[in-house]
């Protein structure tokens, strides 16, 4: 049967959320896997959630759809409260402290980084926080080499934000 | 091949571009923008033009004219603005010009919610204009790749037939991200079995034949052959007329070309159909995807169950129906279009239910559990149009 | 005169089906009569039409190639169509005053805007008259028709100070015109300059419906009167009252004076296309 990984990333237009899966899907394909994305919106103006459901899969993926999610990375309240109920004891939720409580009831374990104040320590702005996450979710996506996550952060993001951002993926791989 | 992660929209445009589009004339309109951004760039690096019309009615109007100019044209929208091609698109289909149109269907009526997927256009894909008396081409991809695919086939068909011919994706797939393998060798397209047909210049003054015949050029202006079309119901000349017999001919070749030649139009997947299961579930679409992996997965369980995926919708596919068994279709909508389909077409004695929902895909676990419920022939939760109350 | 239609004209459309004295074969023949001068041959014109009497009646005329659109969008059509025609063929629509300044207009103002090269000739015939007279945007005010039984009074963009070849040269036109075909040789002059203008020409060209105009608003059948009427509000420049006559001759000449939009896209395209050649776009 095939290995098929599925990969919740909600939270606000701007966090990068497309951009991590498109570093996820990307990786995938240049290591010869299968992937699919789908990304939603709440709203048009993008001011509401942004949702990407990524599933990565050595055979040809039949359903897109997100719906026992191995990781989630919650990166708002609001993605928390909408997409919580997916997540079983499988399910690992990456979350932000500072940002998300993790609600007690339920069973999924709950690894929270604090990734935004980390980005601001080391690398001087919040916006790396992203890829401190893709570092951190990495260190446990034994399907993806981290070779292949590296390039695909050069082939996804602009070269003058190259160096910072592949610190940024080191230090959240680093994590524990 | 070259092994791409990306969108359905980028995929459309790679499409248009090697079937030989030098001309897209859109407005924008999420989710299908990105198809009209991804034209701007690439088109005129192969020396095609891009332009962005006044609205929907002039950008198919513009694709007309180009195409009776001898151009590859395609235009892109989602429901709004697919509304709006009514008028152009039935000068495409009664002049007979090939044309390429893409919609990515979202959530409606009218503006409705413009980044989720919608399924409310199937009816309208089939009769985009008034007056009846002709066939669509309709071709529906449920990936990035098949995307590809059928984009490819319908800049095909689009010259072969001389006829409008109908993508009709959904927000999933345009926006959707998958693995994309685009062909860099005339070898590697090929072995896709894709292929590209040269717009060929009719000698004109005569219109076209009273035939069903294909592969008859299409009229293109400006060679002085004295060519003419028009909307007009025309004569072996192009010529207006009020006489009902040449209207009988004309209505009888945009028919009969396209169903006499059906067997370069239908397509489908068809699962475990030869098992013959007692319940078979029924999509197109993204939503497609969903049952082929709850139907594997029932499969995997030991459950009498199969799949149906038409890939072209129209004309539709009937003789995919003609088994007895008890059908579940499953849509992006509240209001059943494709299910209406399938009960006209299924045999005697089946029985047809609707699963629908707008905005959001349904889960595989959902539907195995309508599965299951079919299998003991007890009522579904949720069945045919009674939909949840508020 | 009979020979310039057996010249250009195809011998079963000789003659229309226009009604007995309609002068819309005036207007026919004025712009035939300035293909004929500008010494253009069959090969050179590209012919579309509109809906209605002056759309229909022209539609397919013309021997050489000839198209017609749906109510109003014969100027989008014709947008793309110049794109893939030679720059030196001619494109000349024939068409209604209601199929280019209402149903049509938007498109009339986009193309007047991008300056495709086509010349529009509107046959004013002051309203909709192939559906058996009713009035539009052209139509005096007062005027009793089948819609306007009271006399129409809804502003028009003829009178009141309104000109609608105004709203067209600040759109972006580049050769506007006036006439009736009660003129003579003066819609002849204007029709070749603008089909000889590289860009986006109109020439709106009044004439009497007997039939609905005459019998409707002018209260007779009598041709004589009808156009005895059309004659006496021909005024024969543009500073007469445009609200008690038809203001005549060119509105607007800056032929020549903007690039002409399927040029200026072929050079756009070529310049990005050296630019990719350079490595400068993706
Ligand atoms: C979309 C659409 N609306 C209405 C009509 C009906 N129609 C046919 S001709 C015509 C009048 C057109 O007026 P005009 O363009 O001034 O032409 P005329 O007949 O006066 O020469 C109308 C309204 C149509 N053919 N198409
Ligand atoms: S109805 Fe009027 S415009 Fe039309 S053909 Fe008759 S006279 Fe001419
Ligand atoms: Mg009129």
């Amino acid at each position: 049967m095939a290995k098929r990984i599925e990969i919740l990333i909600s939270g606000y237009g701007g966090q990068g959320v497309v951009r991590i899966g498109q570093i996820l899907g990307q990786a995938a394909v240049n290591q010869g896997l299968y992937t699919s994305m789908l990304i939603s919106h709440g709203t048009e103006t993008r001011g509401g959630y942004v949702r990407s459901q990524v599933v990565i899969s050595d055979e040809f993926i039949d359903s897109p759809v997100v719906e026992r999610p191995d990781f989630f990375c919650a990166f708002s309240g609001i993605a928390y409260t909408m997409f919580k109920g997916l997540c079983g004891s499988q399910s690992l939720i990456l979350h932000n402290p500072d940002i998300v409580s993790p609600d007690p009831g339920l069973a999924s374990p709950h690894w929270g980084i604090k990734a935004e104040a980390v980005a601001t320590e080391e690398l001087g702005d919040a916006v790396f926080a992203n890829v401190i996450f893709l570092g951190a979710l990495s260190s446990r996506l034994a399907l993806l080499t981290s070779e292949h996550i590296v390039e695909a952060i050069r082939e996804r993001l602009p070269q003058r934000f190259h160096e910072k951002n592949l610190q940024a993926f080191a230090l959240g791989r680093a994590r524990k | 091949m070259k092994r791409t992660f990306d969108t359905g929209n980028a995929a459309i445009t790679e499409a248009a571009i090697r079937a030989g589009c030098n001309l897209f004339a859109g407005y924008p309109i999420t989710p299908a923008t990105e198809i009209a951004e991804n034209m701007s760039r690439r088109l005129p690096q192969v020396g095609g033009y891009y332009l962005q019309a006044e609205d929907e009615n002039a950008a198919l109007h513009i694709c007309n004219g180009g195409s009776i100019g001898g151009l590859k044209a395609m235009t892109a929208t989602s429901g709004p603005g697919f509304i709006l091609f009514a008028d152009a698109f039935g000068w495409a289909v009664s002049s007979e010009v090939p044309v390429v149109i893409v919609n990515s269907q979202r959530v409606g009526p009218v503006s409705g919610i413009t980044g989720a997927p919608g399924q409310g256009e199937f009816y309208l894909s089939r009769y985009l204009t008034h007056g009846g008396n002709f066939e669509t081409i309709v071709l529906a991809p449920s990936s990035v790749q098949e995307a590809y695919r059928l984009t490819v086939r319908a800049f095909y068909l689009a010259e072969r037939f001389r006829t409008p011919v109908i993508v009709l994706a959904d927000q999933m797939v345009t926006d959707g991200w998958e693995t994309l393998e685009l062909p860099e060798t005339d070898a590697e397209f090929l072995a896709m079995g894709l292929e590209v047909v040269p717009r060929r210049i009719h000698p004109g003054p005569e219109f076209y034949p009273a035939t069903d015949d294909i592969d008859v050029p299409p009229v293109v202006l400006g060679h002085n052959t004295g060519a003419a079309c028009s909307d007009w119901t025309p004569t072996d000349r192009g010529h207006d007329t009020e006489d009902i017999t040449w209207q009988h001919k004309h209505a009888w070749r945009l028919i009969h070309k396209i169903l006499n030649h059906r067997d370069l139009i239908d397509e489908a997947d068809q699962w475990y159909l030869d098992d013959d299961p007692e319940v078979i579930l029924v999509a197109y679409g993204t939503p497609s995807r969903v049952v082929q992996n709850a139907v594997n997965a029932a499969r995997r369980d030991g459950l009498s169950v199969g799949g149906i995926r038409p890939i072209s919708l129209w004309p539709f596919q009937d003789h995919l129906f003609k088994r007895r068994a008890i059908y579940l279709v499953v849509e992006l909508n509240w209001d059943g279009q494709l299910v209406r389909e399938v009960q006209r077409a299924a045999a005697d004695g089946s029985q047809v239910h609707f699963w629908g929902r707008c905005g959001e895909l349904p889960t595989s676990a959902e539907l195995l559990e309508d599965i299951t419920t079919l299998l003991k022939h007890e009522p579904l939760a949720r069945d045919g149009w009674r939909t949840e109350k508020w | 005169m009979s020979d310039l239609l057996e010249k250009y004209v195809r011998p079963e459309k000789n003659p229309g089906t226009a009604c007995k004295g309609c002068g819309l074969r005036l207007a026919h023949r004025k712009v035939l009569e300035a293909i004929d001068e500008l010494g253009l041959a069959q090969g050179d014109v590209v012919w579309g039409t509109g809906i209605g009497c002056s759309g229909r009646q022209t539609f397919v005329t013309w021997k050489g190639d000839t198209f017609a659109g749906t109510h109003g969008r014969v100027y989008a059509m014709a947008t793309g169509l110049r794109l893939a025609l030679p720059p030196e063929k001619r494109l000349i629509l024939t068409v209604g005053d209601g199929d280019a300044f209402t149903i049509g207009f938007l498109h009339l103002l986009n193309a007047a805007r991008r300056n495709v090269d086509m010349t529009v000739v509107v046959f004013d015939n002051l309203g909709y008259q192939s559906t058996g007279g009713q009035y539009g945007v052209t139509t005096p005010l007062g005027s009793k028709t089948d819609s306007s039984p009271y006399g129409a009074w809804e502003p028009n963009w003829t009178q009141g100070g309104f000109d609608v070849l105004r709203i067209l040269k600040e759109s972006g036109a580049t050769f506007l015109a006036r006439h009736t075909v009660l003129q003579g040789h003066e819609p002849v002059e204007s029709l070749k300059k603008a089909i000889q203008n590289r860009g986006f020409s109109v020439v709106q060209l009044i004439y009497p419906c007997v039939t609905h105009y005459g019998v409707q608003a002018l209260g007779t059948r009598d041709l004589a009167k009808i156009y005895d009427w059309f004659r006496e509000r021909t005024a024969d420049d543009l500073s007469a009252d445009a609200n008690t006559h038809f203001t005549t001759g060119i509105t607007h000449d800056a032929s020549g004076s903007r690039v002409e939009f399927a040029a200026g896209l072929r050079q756009f395209v070529a310049s990005v296309q050296k630019g990719v050649g350079n490595g400068e776009t993706d």
